[in-house]
């Protein structure tokens, strides 16, 4: 604070007299006003929460009141006839989302892990500020990066050659398209990368360097100082990371519409064509028709509303469960 | 330890621990190899995805690229002006939405501890985490719907929401620097609380709220999905713009695509190394 700021408060003369009485009293008022003020940019936000609850909520009503409750799971989704369900869409959200965070969380930790324990200094910076940098890279250029560079590349070289690989073959088996859950799911990975290694370096930072020392004395290795002193600690602020990025692959519509192929029917293999929750909105919004249909996409949102809010919640509750509390006995045992 | 053992059981131990040594430090070597494929493997296609977006955009840009109204399909000389202008629009009005209330939620947040507090704070986590396009499709019913208009305000709208739990979350951290004593000092100084949130409190916070800010626009900027529900044509915006002539099966419209791309991503990645300037020459004057 500077000096004037205080000296304006109280400044000499200024205690006694009609003249600051009254300013007082002004100041009063605005004192309420800014109580006032306040009070409303907090419950100007608070409302905008609950309506966007209530708002998604009322306007899928339609929807379940058409369809039921089989919504959820039903797996038809066939707008001509009249059928509408987020199965298939579920499951697909699902599993994209789980295969690009086995693509990236390993890659996201081993470079968090690089970067904290192992990079020298000058070339742990510059990369760090990098990758937090490319954290900024909006979703709709990872999509077209995905779209127009990646998918040819699939098409003619990555899928069939997956396909050809013994046993895990199985796994990409069926025509090579390009747009695939594989894809999407590797563009999610991209997208999801750079917040995860900048929040697990943030967190492996915050491991007290005498944890580390006394690891190290003991006769650790590297990496052994790593697996039993680092990782413990910076547990809580991984599973943070992880569950952020979960959060953001579920949601994603744009680029996962791009890349996807937008075929909702259930998976053969990871390189066929799919559709989420988030790209068949992208892709049934315009063409729904009004009424039960645009109520359908509506109620497809307030599906993936609920699954990201119970993912984060599950995340958090993990969170204070396990790795509080374990957090929690390493500070008494320190 | 060893005093105790016979000269056998020594070397017994001995080379035991040799061999712990030796297969630890194996272990070791190659989980650092590891690391460094790790880091390879998250750089690489970064670096690719922006390589790509600066190669096969800059063939593209120009001045009237960027100054000249787009033109339909297959007709050259278009631009994409009113993109770049759309965009500026829609994510200004959204600043001046979303900055005030956050910054007063904040406020509220700082100054008071309790139910209603730990409640706001909650619902700013759990709207970070919900999904843009869930926002979109709100604005949509909200804005879009009852007015039977797409329009720039409901877009504007769906951005506001999208920035401000990321600032109330920003900027509370930011206040949370200011040290509670300074707070305190000029409450006991007489001041009113108004004059303290003004004089001590925003002006100390000042550095770390426009970094916060500044990311926090920066991510409202790269967002598509919102505006695909309140915007009426994707010439009104840059994400939109690259979504319809980058899924387009025409050269010429790709082509167009990536241009955009790369003005949106330069436009996104100055406002990202604004905030890390303002953030870094704060760490600087500290020290």
């Amino acid at each position: 604070m500077s000096p004037d700021a205080v000296s304006g408060l109280v400044g000499p003369g200024r205690v006694i007299g009609v003249r600051s009485a009254l300013r007082r009293r002004r100041s009063r008022l605005g004192d309420q006003a800014y109580s006032a003020l306040r009070w409303a940019g907090a419950g100007l936000f608070g409302a905008v929460v609950l309506g966007l609850l209530v708002g998604v909520g009322s306007d899928s009503s339609a929807a379940l009141q058409h369809s039921g409750i089989g919504f959820v799971w039903s797996g038809t989704w066939n707008p001509a006839a009249g059928q509408y369900g987020a199965g298939i869409l579920v499951v697909d959200t699902l599993l994209t989302t789980a295969v690009a965070m086995v693509l990236m969380v390993p890659i996201g930790l081993g470079t968090a892990v690089f970067l904290s324990e192992l990079a020298p200094r000058w070339l742990s910076g510059p990369l760090s500020t990098l990758i937090g940098l490319l954290a900024a890279v909006p979703s709709i250029v990872v999509g077209l990066w995905g779209l127009l560079v990646l998918t040819p590349i699939f098409a003619n070289q990555v899928e069939p050659f997956l396909a050809s690989v013994p046993v895990v073959g199985w796994l990409f088996r069926g025509e090579a398209y390009g747009p695939s859950i594989l894809l999407a799911s590797v563009v999610l990975a991209v997208m999801t990368l750079p917040t995860m290694v900048s929040l697990s370096r943030t967190a492996f930072g915050g491991v007290p360097l005498a944890d580390r020392e006394a690891a190290l004395a003991l006769g650790a290795t590297r990496w052994q100082v790593v697996r039993r002193a680092v990782f413990p600690a910076a547990r809580a602020g991984v599973s943070a990371a992880v569950t952020l990025a979960v959060g953001r692959a579920l949601g994603e519509s744009i680029a996962v519409a791009m890349v996807i192929g937008n075929r909702p029917a259930i998976p053969e293999s990871l390189t066929t064509p799919g559709a989420t929750l988030g790209s068949a909105i992208v892709n049934q919004f315009a063409e729904a028709s009004p009424g039960i249909g645009t109520s359908s996409v509506i109620a497809l949102g307030a599906v993936l509303l609920l699954l990201t809010v119970a993912v984060n919640a599950g995340g958090q509750a993990l969170l204070r469960s396990g790795a509080g509390a374990r957090a929690h006995t390493a500070g008494a045992l320190r | 330890m060893s005093v105790l053992l016979a000269p056998s059981r020594r070397e017994l131990v001995r080379t035991a621990a040799r061999r712990s040594l030796r297969r630890r430090r194996i272990v070791g070597t190659v989980v650092q190899g590891l690391c460094v494929v790790a880091v390879v493997a998250a750089v690489a296609p970064l670096v690719a995805l922006v390589y790509y977006t600066v190669t096969r955009g800059a063939s593209t840009l120009s001045w009237a690229f960027l100054s000249h109204a787009p033109t339909p399909p297959f007709i050259p000389g278009g631009g994409i002006s009113t993109a770049i202008t759309g965009t500026a629009e829609i994510v200004g009005l959204a600043i001046v939405l979303a900055i005030p209330i956050s910054l007063l939620a904040a406020l509220f947040l700082f100054e008071r501890s309790g139910k209603l507090a730990a409640a706001l704070r909650f619902s700013a986590d759990v709207l970070t985490g919900v999904p843009s396009i869930i926002i979109g499709i709100f604005a949509y019913a909200v804005l879009v719907l009852p007015l039977h208009q797409f329009s720039t305000l409901a877009a504007s709208f769906a951005l506001a929401m999208l920035m401000l739990p990321i600032m109330i979350r920003a900027d509370e951290e930011a206040m949370r620097t200011i040290a509670l004593d300074l707070w305190e000092a000029g409450i006991a100084l007489g001041a009113r609380r108004g004059r303290v949130a003004r004089s001590v409190v925003l002006r100390g916070a000042l550095p770390d709220l426009v970094t916060g800010n500044l990311l926090a626009i920066a991510r409202a900027a790269g967002e598509t999905a919102p505006l695909l529900f309140t915007l009426a044509t994707p010439l009104a915006a840059m994400t939109l713009l690259i979504y319809t002539d980058g899924t387009a099966a025409f050269p010429s419209a790709q082509r167009t695509a990536w241009a955009t791309a790369l003005v949106l991503l330069s436009f996104v990645l100055l406002l990202s190394v604004a905030a890390r300037l303002v953030a870094w020459r704060i760490s600087r004057r500290a020290h």
